[in-house]
């Protein structure tokens, strides 16, 4: 009996391993054939000619989100949906982040919104996109890493970087899960057979932004940190500068102080500063814990918009700095 | 010049390096050099152009060996007699000039680009050219493909460690 039993067993595991190819791809399929239906192709005109890009449904008003090269200095914009050709106007378009939210008068299909912090390094994803004037078409990879910087220069958030294949044309288009729901936009193609996109997170941040003010409000109270020599709770963020007239000199905050925390997000390296900075809203009050000698002090700070030409990607800074140029104009905050 | 000095210029050199053209750039450069070079030709004034097409017909049919042929001689009689019959067969050819001048203004001054010197010539001249150009612009454009967008390199534009 043990006998049978043992080679029943094996059997079956013989007969599973040939299923776990057919499962992702049954999966894929799935994803593809539930999300195709609110991706869309976008034209659009700007200064240079016609463009075509990417972009995706978000809720059923016809809410769409698409890079910011796509949508974010064009106009006659129109969106290809179910063999139709839509007018679309832009809501919003920021550059820091580079997407831009834009709306069609339709009731619209819709894709359901996740959480790019649930994934991991080699999680399968799909992305569904329109390369060169090819219809809609998905793209199979995975999770490659989660990076704060690329060849020297630092993102304003933390990117996600994934091994698939993009192709001209995909900008805009949904990283999505094996769910069906959106983790990230895909942004950029990066060297061979990867890309780089844009957490979800962040991308409705700035529709939460929109949604409440009309426009991106980063927030900012104040200071510059450094890395400081040796960790201190665990941090090696020093405050170096703490600005006059602002939300951190007015909350109390000083030089010498070393960031432990702010808001949910724990602070270590100085690099942990820019992930937090960026998901401050201007009239929001954030916590911010401090160790000062010895002892860890919270303070709230309502956190301010950036004074003028201070906000990264403002349109007095260099609009198109490649990342492994490491050359800051002097005079920037 | 003085707003640069060497390092600025250095640090722009170096972004220069991750320009990079359109897509369809490199498909469309013979074309777009063919109509920049017409556009370019036709801004100059059509008695500079007639000098040079004569001057290289000229140069073309080796004038110095034609001299001293009859076929030269028989070539500038015929010319002669073929513009002295002309003048006498137009009467006043400085008032139909003038006359026409203010009906080839309003072309001229809708498209700075196509002002030539001679009126009578810009009205015939430019509206033929400038009907081709456009026709062949839009034919171009229509062939065209958009610019399919994944930006290929990414930006940052983040001041780092300040905020």
């Amino acid at each position: 009996m043990a006998g049978i039993a043992v080679m029943v067993g094996a059997a079956s595991l013989f007969a599973q391993q040939p299923q776990e190819p057919t499962t992702i791809s049954r999966e894929v399929k799935e994803v593809f054939e539930r999300c195709s239906k609110a991706v869309v192709k976008i034209n659009a005109t700007d200064q240079h000619g016609d463009l075509s890009g990417t972009g995706f449904f978000v809720d059923p008003m016809g809410t769409l989100y698409t890079a910011y090269s796509v949508g974010g200095e064009a106009d006659k914009i129109t969106v290809e949906f179910k063999g139709k050709k839509y007018a679309a106007r832009q809501l919003m378009a920021d550059l820091r982040s580079g997407i831009a939210l834009l709306q069609v008068d339709l009731a619209s299909p819709a894709l359901p919104i996740g959480s790019s912090s649930q994934v991991e390094v080699a999680t399968p994803v799909v992305t569904i996109g329109y390369p060169l004037d090819l219809s809609e078409t998905p793209s199979f990879g995975m999770i490659a890493g989660f990076d704060r910087k690329c060849m020297g220069g630092y993102f304003p958030t933390t990117h996600l970087r994934v091994n698939l294949p993009p192709q001209r044309g995909e900008g805009g288009a949904p990283l999505l899960n094996l769910k069906g729901e959106v983790i990230g936009i895909l942004l950029y193609s990066f060297e061979n057979n990867s890309c780089y996109a844009l957490p979800i997170e962040a991308a409705e941040k700035l529709r939460s932004d929109y949604v409440r003010f009309g426009e991106p409000r980063y927030g900012w109270i104040g200071t510059n940190v450094q890395e400081a020599a040796a960790p201190i709770e665990g941090s090696r963020a020093v405050t170096t500068k703490v600005m006059k007239d602002t939300p951190a000199a007015e909350a109390g905050l000083k030089p010498g102080d070393v960031v432990l925390q702010i808001g949910r997000t724990k602070v270590h390296e100085p690099e942990d500063i820019l992930e937090a900075s960026f998901f401050l809203t201007a009239g929001d009050a954030v916590p911010i814990t401090v160790a000062r000698a010895g002892e860890k002090i919270t303070f709230q700070i309502q956190a301010d918009s950036y004074p003028d030409g201070r906000l990264p990607a403002s349109a007095s800074l260099n609009r198109a700095m490649p990342l492994n140029l490491q050359s800051v104009p002097e005079g920037r905050p | 010049m003085d707003e640069f000095n060497d390092t600025e210029i250095a640090k722009l050199l170096r972004l220069k390096r991750y320009e990079q053209p359109a897509p369809g750039y490199f498909e469309d450069f013979l074309h777009e050099f063919h109509r920049r070079q017409r556009n370019e030709l036709l801004r100059q004034p059509l008695w500079r152009i007639c000098l040079e097409r004569a001057r290289n017909l000229v140069l073309q049919l080796n004038l110095s060996t034609l001299t001293s042929s009859p076929v030269a001689v028989t070539a500038v009689v015929v010319c002669a007699a073929v513009l002295s019959l002309k003048i006498y067969q137009t009467p006043q050819p400085a008032a139909v000039a003038l006359k026409e001048r203010p009906v080839l203004a309003v072309p001229a001054s809708t498209d700075e680009e196509w002002t030539l010197a001679s009126p009578v010539a810009t009205r015939v001249f430019s509206t033929r050219s400038l009907r081709n150009m456009t026709e062949s612009a839009q034919t171009h454009r229509t062939g065209t493909p958009p610019r399919y967008v994944l930006d290929s390199v990414p930006v940052s534009y983040e001041t780092t460690f300040k905020f």
